[in-house]
């Protein structure tokens, strides 16, 4: 294989792993933002979604993947016994772990008041949560999210561990372990990295900080 | 059956403040034993030192903050009875904040449209024509499409003018309107305010504007200390106040005013 037939191969690595950071992050927006605001508003639930946030924050991705995908996977083929599954769903749920704790900095940076102004027009609380803070808090958290994101695409890697998904770093170590070159692809996988990450990061921040500056935070 | 539009009743609301260490926490007694009446087409306002409560009072009329004692009426409503909707309530109640709270991330026109598209659930269509009605009334037509980090002061208050009285309440509350802007910017605040008092609406505002209240106001209502120490029409005020304690502030205040 010579370095460019590496370099192709590589590539065709990276629409699994953009799909496995992509569902992850939704799947942490869609975790994220309700335990933030849980643990802000619902004052007498809150320490269940510290418990979350530790639990997920404090457990190795590699650990719960392959508890996951061994170690349910075996009585519950369906739907552990799917490595694609089971990367996006353990890589979600820690990044909603994650997301709520960004959520919650950029609740306080939005302030009460909005909240109280919301309500005061006659919205209910979580009326006032999906109108008024969610667009807002979006805005204020981009720079976490950004980060937030390139973690996931770094942390799809640990996937190689799963057999069967054919993303970036498990293809780096196939044609290591086929050419016995252990230089060139990893440094094709690096590369292809920061081509992903970058301009994604990038472009969060742009965005949040053209809309910061419109509605002055 | 009364004709009140909206009554308050031996409201009593106290808060903790916490003090430097753990153990210091001053109980602040902020309304004390408050009754209060206000008719359709009243204009009554609210005066009295910082500090003093008037804003947490009429945060509970509103029942953003949650009186410990006592009752609150719109209307024959009860709204300190238990498992009232109290966003319903608050739908027919306008506030305006002394702080303005416009919402940072719509414009004035979204500002306005909110609460009539959310809460009234009107139809896209009607929903804009009566925002922008509530924005002609404010005479605010030129800045329908600014966010309000773009607009002044003024302007910004104004919008959460029309925010209030856009969905067409029964009530509009508002918690010193002014003070918070620049003086220059006063003006066009109270403008706006006297013409929705010529209009007939229903007004109970914090307010330390004396020649606007002498010329609005039915009622005023001296507020000290968490509870109401004098009240009467604005004559009684501006010439010979019962009180000390209103004697006292009224001349430190016409002092105030005529040094400007």
């Amino acid at each position: 294989m010579d370095v460019w037939q590496q370099l192709f191969n590589l590539l065709e690595g990276v629409p699994l792993t953009l799909s496995i950071s992509i569902i992850s992050f939704l799947v942490g927006i869609a975790l994220g933002l309700p335990l933030a605001f849980t643990r802000i508003y619902e004052k007498e639930i809150s320490f269940a979604v510290d418990l979350y946030e530790k639990i997920f924050r404090g457990i190795p991705e590699i650990v719960l993947m392959l508890l996951f995908f061994f170690g349910l996977g075996t009585f519950f083929p369906l739907p552990f016994g799917s490595a694609f599954f089971v990367a996006c769903f353990v890589l979600g749920l820690r990044s909603g772990a994650n997301q709520s704790q960004i959520y919650r900095g950029a609740i306080r940076g939005v302030g009460d008041e909005q909240m109280i102004a919301g309500q005061s027009i006659g919205l209910s609380k979580w009326r006032s949560i999906w109108h008024i803070m969610v667009p807002q808090v979006f805005t204020f958290s981009t720079p976490g999210l950004g980060s937030e994101y390139a973690l996931l695409i770094k942390d799809s890697a640990y996937v190689y561990v799963l057999s069967g998904l054919l993303e970036i770093t498990t293809r780096a170590n196939q044609i290591r372990q086929s050419t016995g070159d252990f230089i060139t692809p990893y440094i094709f996988g690096a590369l292809i990295y920061i081509a992903i990450t970058f301009p994604i990061a990038y472009s969060l921040d742009r965005w949040g900080n053209r809309r910061k500056k419109k509605i002055g935070l | 059956m009364t004709d009140c539009v909206m009554e308050a009743k031996h409201v009593y609301k106290t808060y903790c403040v916490k003090g430097e260490k753990r153990k210091d926490v001053k109980v602040i007694e902020a309304v004390k034993d408050v009754s209060l009446q206000i008719r359709k087409g009243d204009i009554k306002l609210i005066f009295g030192p910082s500090g003093s409560g008037k804003s947490t009072f009429l945060r509970c009329m509103a029942m953003l903050d949650i009186p410990d004692k006592g009752d609150i009426y719109l209307g024959d409503q009860s709204l300190t009875a238990k498992g009232v909707d109290l966003n319903k309530a608050r739908a027919r109640i306008g506030f305006v904040f002394q702080h303005i709270y416009l919402f940072r991330h719509l414009t004035a026109l979204g500002n306005v449209e909110l609460a009539l598209r959310q809460v009234l659930k009107l139809p896209k269509e009607e929903a804009r024509k009566r925002a922008i009605a509530a924005l002609e009334e404010v005479k605010l037509t030129d800045c329908i499409k600014k966010y309000p980090s773009q607009m002044s002061g003024g302007q910004a208050q104004r919008v959460g003018i029309a925010r209030a009285i856009a969905r067409k309440p029964d009530i509009i509350l508002l918690d010193e309107p002014t003070s918070a802007l620049d003086p220059e910017l006063t003006g066009e605040v109270i403008d706006t305010l006297r013409d929705l008092a010529h209009e007939g609406t229903t007004m109970l505002i914090v307010s330390h504007e004396m020649p606007f209240a002498k010329e609005v106001a039915e009622e005023m209502i001296f507020y000290d200390e968490g509870h109401v120490v004098e009240t009467g029409p604005p004559s009684l005020f501006f010439n010979a106040p019962n009180t000390d304690r209103a004697k006292q502030f009224m001349t430190r205040i016409i002092n105030r005013t005529t040094r400007e």
